[in-house]
């Protein structure tokens, strides 16, 4: 599928704001299944710092410095992509998930060691009993890894809601595990926690999904969002990804920015202001599907 | 001592020593097995022996004073008995033989020098990772390792210009690690401090043993800074960041930077622009070159590390990345705080230098490895469960963490370091030690300091307990062979006093200044108008019927009003005078009492205590005591205390440079006095003549220009020479024509963005202000004329209060406000739900 993604991001203040700093994942990956065309920044005003790099997990970042009074700032993002569905192997020929932990428990190839990153608690995501014995019910001995997992995230599609006021950035998997409500990405931390927690290496990934409207109905330009889902670490396959909030393994409607350990490594969008007073915040983002 | 010994003499202090020293199998410091004192201890306890037990408290005693002066202890809480003290000093010093020194010295070194290799591997090609030389779990589970901070290269590649190290000795008398120190050690200013007092204390056994000396040491660590920092800049900018007042090392922070000659900022001092880091100054952003970082790795960038941190320059990492700053130490060093790190050092420094480390590590086992967890397994009884991970000293109950995450756990044994004889509250015991030392950057290596803090604790447990105001400090006399080079501290201080070049200062110093100012001065004025009234009642005659005194406790009552039920006037007749001038002067709560205005001179002096000279800050410790469980006389209790803040004034404008925090200093004292004067006058001008001449006597008491009055008159009190000498007398300096001058000359000395004169609103206030007290018209002006209605006395008054108030909020938002502080951090969510119809 080719897509033309336009992310845009304004911040409004009250009174100027002196000085703004801003770090961006917003430049989509390249990826087995994915190819960027294209990728490009709009600034408004134009800062006087920009610096761009890669971090530690592949991923381009953008940073910049706006450093005058300034009461609006936008950030649009525009990137085209073509994605095409990748083989996903098949769970039941997966290996046992005990086998996979004790392997990952004692690595000993590259590819082994690249997992580790994603095997324990994180920033955001701790590992706790409650969210584990969750987790554990879809992985009973010697089941296949990626068919526990694919259990797993039916699980958390049937037993969780959706629910934007539930959470926020900071929310913890076990609160999102008792309160069973939340977001995208709080999904796919709890979903993470729950695998980490069994001995598994699974990482965040960050991205957008095409939406697709009611029958009927218009699609709405800026109806889309920044969506998460995560990748889980099979040996023999690599990096399988894995989507709680709509429970299947992503294809070609997904559109991946950036991966690490958890949101807090690859937030799209992350700001600090000095000055500047109230503060409103606008984001649309819209994926469209082209030929 | 020996013959002290066979005498039946009262219990000396080495006979106390020899019987306190526990049976345990500790090595002991001072003693051999069979009991008798090691040679390299022998000059020590001789002076000590001779003593006696009083003279060792007077002597203690004396120790803690002098490090109480250099405001070591000051209280940075306002409640007087949560007094917080880091490492009090201990007078004992603890002597290491110039052979055994030696031997930790070439220790350290290699030590350091493996660990920064470690930091540069773990930030770049990770080879020690993929060599199987550290298992994944001590980069990727450890919160010490920051991705942010891989791929950074260091100024000069130096991954750790300072570093600190904690040492035991062992039962069999060899030393061993116990914890490494990067992300900011601390402890350097302490041993600093112990030395300035010791050798003072003890000046004659100081200078016969052979000490090595610490400068040397100072002297190399700022030649690595200045090297560092001029890559960058020929006259490079260095600065050390400390969390601030309120943190319980703060002194140790502020020492250095008046030792090593760099300016003490804090974090909202300084900004990052372009991607590099800047200190906000009154003037402009001056660039920063290099920082000593007293601020933990993860509060040092809130932006790119924690969010919810109130410490820290946002980004801070930004400007590392782009090779624009040096840090000491650079964010990540604390990597080597990891307590599970010194057991892979071993294999580690095999492989990469070929050679088994010089100092063991204190025996520990890791439970992420099958081995180590089989052995804390089988001998779960005796050792302790720590942490792997982190900084703390938390410890966990057996058995229950190790099931779900066993690396996260080390087994450690129990610490027994050897003891020393330290003397507690007037008496010598012994107690367990640590030695912390310290290492800097040099050229082409490290420089170990010959020195450091030997800390002690009533336990093992405390001592590991990292609360430095449970233990206590010694200093560290490491002997030399040969006579040791004359290099002196002081001579450490001249060779960097270049590098406060710049007058300019940070807005937040001169903030702290003005206020200093305006509160040195409120107090004054408050506590001369408080002994004015203490001298009339205090005496014997019928004195509450003076008739001065309605007229001075209603210049009491303007300042500070008095408690009268819903706000209803009270008749001067009922109120119980005592009762209110008592509370005046020591009720805490009330915001105009004499010891809360106190309080708040020492906290803003606390804000810039890099600024104020060693002398005017044990002036200023004295101020802490004013309370009225101090007992004595009022009266006398004023004048001591008036007698202090003048000594505190008079030193600290002294001493101070001419610059710009001088500048605000004075300003403060000087909008005050005017802001006070006016008062003052406004109430006199309905009162004073109804006292008559005692009225105009007290007046210019309280004002505190009799003196002049007298010298320039003779006369009888008149009220027109009296205001004549208060309002318009520019060469009466306590008069407000005087103020008005000063300020107006001051704020011409500030810097101006626009070259123009008399553009600022805060210019062209001043000389509004100065032109209406010098065209004001007094005379004809008496007692006998109903003076309110037909002059222009107190128009001008009452325009002067408003002008006075609007000049001091221009000074703020012009000078002291020029780069808002607070910073708002937004992060969005990622907010996709369900958009797909379910597959199959």
């Amino acid at each position: 599928m080719y897509y033309q993604i336009t992310h845009n991001t304004t911040y409004r203040y009250s009174e100027p704001a002196s000085l703004s700093q801003n770090e961006l994942f917003l430049q989509p990956r390249e990826t087995a299944g994915q190819r960027v065309l294209a990728s490009r920044l709009d600034i408004l005003p134009a800062p006087h710092y920009q610096h761009q790099r890669v971090d530690f997990f592949g991923n381009s970042v953008q940073m910049f410095m706006v450093q005058h009074p300034h009461s609006e700032l936008q950030m649009t993002a525009l990137s085209e992509v073509e994605t095409r569905p990748l083989a996903v192997p098949r769970a039941e020929l997966t290996p046992p998930w005990q086998d996979v932990a004790a392997s990952l428990a004692q690595p000993v190839g590259d590819e082994d060691l690249q997992a580790c990153q994603f095997l324990f608690a994180s920033p955001l995501i701790s590992i706790n009993e409650a969210v584990t014995a969750y987790a554990r019910a879809s992985f009973f001995p010697s089941r296949p890894i990626l068919a526990g997992a694919l259990d797993l995230i039916g699980r958390i599609f049937a037993d969780f809601h959706y629910d934007k006021a539930a959470t926020t950035v900071d929310t913890s998997v076990a609160e999102v595990l008792a309160s069973r409500k939340g977001v995208c990405q709080d999904f796919a931390h709890l979903c993470i926690s729950g695998l980490r927690g069994l001995g598994l290496a699974a990482r965040y990934v960050s991205g957008y999904l095409e939406t697709i409207p009611a029958p009927g109905k218009e699609k709405m330009v800026g109806a889309d969002a920044s969506h998460a889902w995560l990748a889980l670490y099979v040996p023999g396959s690599g990096w399988v990804d894995l989507d709680p909030t709509n429970n299947l393994i992503p294809a070609e409607r997904h559109i991946t920015l950036a991966w690490g350990r958890d949101y807090g490594d690859v937030t799209p969008v992350k700001g600090v202001v000095m000055g500047g007073g109230v503060h409103s915040l606008k984001v649309a983002v819209d994926v469209r599907a082209g030929v | 001592m020996s013959q002290d010994d066979t005498t039946a003499q009262p219990v000396t202090p080495d006979a106390a020593l020899f019987q306190t020293a526990p049976a345990s199998a500790a090595y002991r410091e001072a003693w051999t097995a069979t009991g008798a004192p090691r040679d390299h201890w022998r000059p020590l306890l001789q002076t000590f022996s001779g003593i006696g037990e009083e003279l060792l408290a007077q002597r203690q005693e004396k120790v803690g004073r002098m490090r109480h002066e250099d405001g070591a202890t000051f209280n940075p809480f306002d409640d007087a008995d949560a007094q917080e003290m880091a490492w009090a000093l201990d007078m004992l010093p603890l002597p290491i033989t110039a052979r055994e020194w030696a031997t930790l010295e070439a220790g350290v070194l290699q030590r350091v020098r493996l660990l920064e290799m470690v930091l540069a591997d773990i930030h770049g090609p990770q080879q020690l990772l993929h060599q199987g030389l550290l298992p994944p779990e001590m980069l990727f589970a450890n919160p010490a390792f920051f991705h942010a901070c891989h791929g950074i290269q260091p100024t000069a590649y130096r991954f750790l210009p300072y570093y600190a190290v904690d040492l035991y000795r062992a039962a069999d008398g060899s030393f061993r690690v116990f914890r490494d120190y990067g992300s900011s050690p601390a402890g350097l200013g302490y041993a600093l401090e112990n030395r300035i007092v010791i050798s003072r204390v003890f000046a004659s056994l100081y200078h016969e043993t052979r000490v090595q000396r610490l400068a040397p040491f100072f002297h190399n660590l700022h030649q690595s800074f200045t090297m560092r920092a001029g890559l960058r800049r020929e006259d490079p900018t260095i600065v050390i960041l400390s969390p601030g007042p309120d943190h319980l090392l703060y002194f140790e922070h502020a020492l250095l930077s008046r030792y090593l000659g760099y300016p003490l900022v804090e974090s909202q001092d300084l900004t990052v622009r372009n991607g590099r880091v800047y200190l906000k100054k009154l003037a402009d952003l001056e660039p920063v070159e290099s920082i000593f970082r007293h601020l933990p790795d993860e509060e040092s960038d809130p932006f790119t590390l924690r969010r919810e941190t109130i410490n820290g320059v946002a980004g801070l990492i930004q400007a590392a990345r782009e090779g624009n700053i040096d840090l000491a130490n650079p964010i990540g060093s604390g990597f080597v705080d990891t307590p599970a790190l010194p057991l892979f050092l071993p294999g580690i420094s095999r492989h990469l230098t070929g050679k088994d480390l010089l100092l063991d590590h204190h025996p520990a086992w890791w439970c992420g490895s099958a081995e180590g967890y089989r052995e804390v397994q089988d001998r779960r009884e005796e050792l302790e469960l720590v942490p792997a991970f982190g900084r703390g000293e938390r410890r966990a109950k057996q058995a229950a963490p190790l099931s779900s995450a066993p690396y996260a756990w080390l087994g450690r044994e129990p610490l027994s370091p050897s003891t020393v004889p330290a003397c507690e509250a007037g008496r010598i015991v012994s107690r367990p030690v640590l030695l912390r030392l310290f290492a800097c950057a040099v050229d082409g290596g490290f420089a170990v300091l010959p020195g450091g803090l030997a800390i002690t604790a009533a336990t093992a447990e405390e001592l590991l307990s990292g609360h430095p105001e449970r233990q206590h400090s010694k200093d560290i006399w490491v002997l030399a062979n040969r006579p040791v080079e004359p290099f002196s501290l002081m001579e450490g201080l001249e060779s960097v006093t270049e590098f406060r070049r710049s007058s300019d200062l940070p807005s937040r110093v001169a903030d702290h200044l003005l206020w200093l100012g305006r509160y040195l001065e409120r107090a004054e004025s408050l506590i001369r108008l408080l002994r004015a009234l203490y001298r009339r009642l205090g005496s014997e005659t019928q004195s509450r019927n003076l008739p001065e005194l309605p007229f001075l406790f209603a210049l009491l009552q303007a300042r500070n009003p008095l408690a009268g039920k819903e706000g209803d006037a009270v008749p001067l007749s009922l109120i119980d005078w005592d009762e209110q001038l008592h509370s005046t002067l020591y009720r805490r709560e009330k915001t105009e009492s004499v010891v809360a205005l106190l309080q708040r001179v020492q906290d803003a002096a606390r804000h810039v205590r890099d600024r104020l000279s060693m002398d005017s800050w044990q002036v200023l410790n004295r101020l802490g005591q004013f309370s009225d469980s101090s007992g004595g006389d009022a009266l006398e209790h004023l004048d001591d205390t008036l007698f202090t803040l003048s000594a505190f004034s008079g030193l600290a404008m002294e001493s101070m440079t001419r610059g710009f925090g001088w500048r605000f200093l004075d300003m403060g004292r000087r909008m005050e006095r005017a802001l006070n004067q006016t008062d003052l006058l406004q109430i006199s001008l309905q009162q004073v003549c109804g006292a008559g001449r005692y009225g105009l006597e007290s007046l210019l008491e309280v004002a505190d220009s009799s003196m002049t009055y007298r010298a320039r008159y003779r006369t009888t009190f008149q009220l027109a020479p009296v205001l004549d000498l208060l309002v318009v007398d520019e060469s009466n300096p306590k008069s407000l024509a005087f103020q008005l001058n000063q300020l107006a000359a001051h704020v011409e000395q500030l810097p101006q963005q626009s070259g123009r004169r008399f553009s600022s609103p805060e210019e062209r206030l001043a000389l509004e202000m100065l032109t209406a007290v010098r065209l004001l018209n007094l005379s004809g002006l008496n007692c006998g004329v109903a003076i309110v209605e037909h002059l222009e006395l107190p128009v001008f008054l009452e325009k002067m209060k408003k002008n006075l108030l609007d000049f001091a909020q221009h000074v703020t938002a012009h000078y002291l406000s020029r780069v808002p502080t607070t910073p708002h951090f937004t992060m969005i969510p990622a907010e996709g739900e369900h958009v797909l119809p379910n597959h199959p």
